[in-house]
């Protein structure tokens, strides 16, 4: 008999490219779930959706200019007629949960929306926690009144919270979330969570309003202790507007942030984009059901594969067309990306691809011209000095 | 069997865990750790959803290996020795 808890020799291919859908929050340091990229490995392999991202509700306590889920100035259902499909209630989302479980699935990512508007959200923690899934919380953070922390510290099962900031300064982060103080409740509340011994990871989305000060969003991480990611892609929204689109930082300003801020959070242009290597875990180990219970393949690809309302998940799952035909893509079926040299530079976001060409396999030319800037700067520098500790880009 | 083997075990109920096939996945997030149970272990996982002494292991793991009971025995009692300095299982009466 084996010892528990040693892994298995065995050949896995190589781990997929990472997506943002499965980042756990307090894996960031080296040393910490030390098995998770073989575990993902596996799921990945064996098409089993370890990661499900579950949208609980669309409401949203701030109207922040680049959301990419809906233009939060209109009403509701004002595109696409979204808003008159009535979200999943909460014996379907209990009766998801299981199925959720029954095909698989260990992290379970619960989001918004403002997830902390979702007034059911503690039956759901609650459930989660029966059937045993590793729960984490994307969160605004400014709901994380006192006494919020220390009730979900007792969820031993919470992996941690993601908590999204959008500037340095007040002025910055409120007029981006249009709401005064929210910048000041949002450090309240990660603070909060840390003091209460919740691992919290800071998502810095970075932006026009903010390109500015992304040095200064880094040095305050870093000087408070906190874990953060950094991500510079807007898209359009999934109601079809395009408005977000204008928070985007423009081509100069990316490439002041490639050879300035974010130069040590660079890809190295190493790693070839080989067959195993491109595709992401969208539809492998990953996947995302939003509020009306549409199956994604991942939170940034609205790209419906089926409903669960009108189909089991695990059908939807194991047979949707979608599904297959992402499985089955080559490197070949991606037109643009197939003869392209920045592949080993480039974040292959599916999500600005889709969104902005409507096709799965297609491409956004801001998702191009940042691999290409980044090759420009990689190979026309000096290596950047070591990474932070607690910083990770991916 | 050492002294500390003689109660009876369980597994830690709130930890987050999934089968995947005969392997078993379980995570501790307060150590930050991700441990992969092979096919026995995820076995003696499994029973341990209540409380068991290695006896009891003994005797339910006897009818599905085609093993000999003292080497059965020793093997489970590394095993839960091996889960338990992990914290993943805990002595029955614990939390």
């Amino acid at each position: 008999m084996a010892a528990p808890g040693r892994s298995f020799a065995r050949a896995v291919a190589e781990a997929a490219p990472r997506c943002q859908d499965e980042l756990i929050v307090g894996a960031e340091a080296q040393s910490s779930y030390a098995l998770l990229g073989e575990v993902q490995g596996i799921a990945y392999a064996r098409t089993v959706p370890l990661n499900v991202s579950l949208e609980l509700t669309l409401n949203c306590n701030i109207r922040c200019l680049h959301c990419y889920n809906l233009d939060r100035d209109q009403p509701q259902g004002c595109h696409g007629g979204d808003g008159a499909r009535p979200d999943l209630t909460l014996d379907e989302i209990m009766r998801l949960l299981s199925d959720l479980r029954d095909a698989g699935c260990l992290f379970l990512t619960l989001s918004g929306g403002e997830v902390f508007t979702y007034p059911h959200l503690y039956a759901v923690l609650d459930r989660a926690r029966e059937l045993n899934f590793a729960v984490q919380l994307l969160t605004n953070g400014t709901m994380l009144q006192p006494g919020v922390a220390a009730r979900l510290a007792g969820y031993r099962n919470l992996l941690g919270v993601s908590v999204s900031l959008y500037g340095a300064t007040a002025d910055v982060h409120d007029g981006v979330t249009q709401m005064p103080g929210s910048w000041q409740r949002t450090w309240d509340g990660a603070q909060r969570l840390r003091a209460a011994g919740i691992a919290v990871r800071l998502k810095f989305i970075i932006m026009s309003p903010n390109a500015h000060q992304v040095a200064e969003m880094r040095a305050q991480a870093a000087a408070r202790g906190f874990a953060y990611l950094v991500d510079v892609t807007i898209t359009p929204r999934h109601d079809g507007t395009r408005g977000s689109l204008a928070m985007r930082v423009s081509e100069d300003q990316l490439a002041d942030l490639y050879r300035g801020p974010l130069r040590d959070l660079l890809p190295t242009g190493q790693m070839p984009a080989t067959e195993e290597r491109f595709p992401c875990n969208c539809a492998r180990g990953n996947c995302a059901i939003n509020a009306k219970g549409d199956v994604h393949p991942c939170v940034s690809v609205p790209w419906a594969a089926g409903n669960v309302r009108e189909q089991p998940f695990a059908e939807i799952w194991k047979t949707s067309p979608v599904f297959q035909k992402i499985r089955g893509l080559r490197i070949a079926d991606y037109e643009a990306c197939a003869p392209c040299p920045d592949k080993p530079y480039c974040s292959r976001n599916r999500g600005a691809a889709f969104n902005h060409s409507g096709s799965y396999t297609g491409t956004d030319p801001f998702v191009c011209r940042s691999a290409a800037i980044t090759r420009d700067v990689v190979t026309s520098s000096e290596p950047p000095s070591p990474r932070a500790p607690s910083a990770a880009n991916e | 069997m050492s002294a500390a083997m003689a109660g009876r075990w369980r597994r830690d109920g709130e930890l987050p865990f999934q089968k995947l096939d005969e392997e078993t996945i379980v995570v501790d997030p307060k150590r930050r750790e991700v441990h992969l149970l092979n096919e026995t272990a995820a076995r003696i996982w499994e029973l341990l959803a209540s409380p068991q002494s290695v006896d009891d292991l003994t005797a339910a793991l006897g009818a599905e290996y085609d093993v000999g009971e003292a080497e059965l025995g020793e093997a489970i009692v590394e095993c839960v020795e091996g889960l338990a300095s992990k914290g993943l299982v805990v002595t029955a009466g614990a939390r």
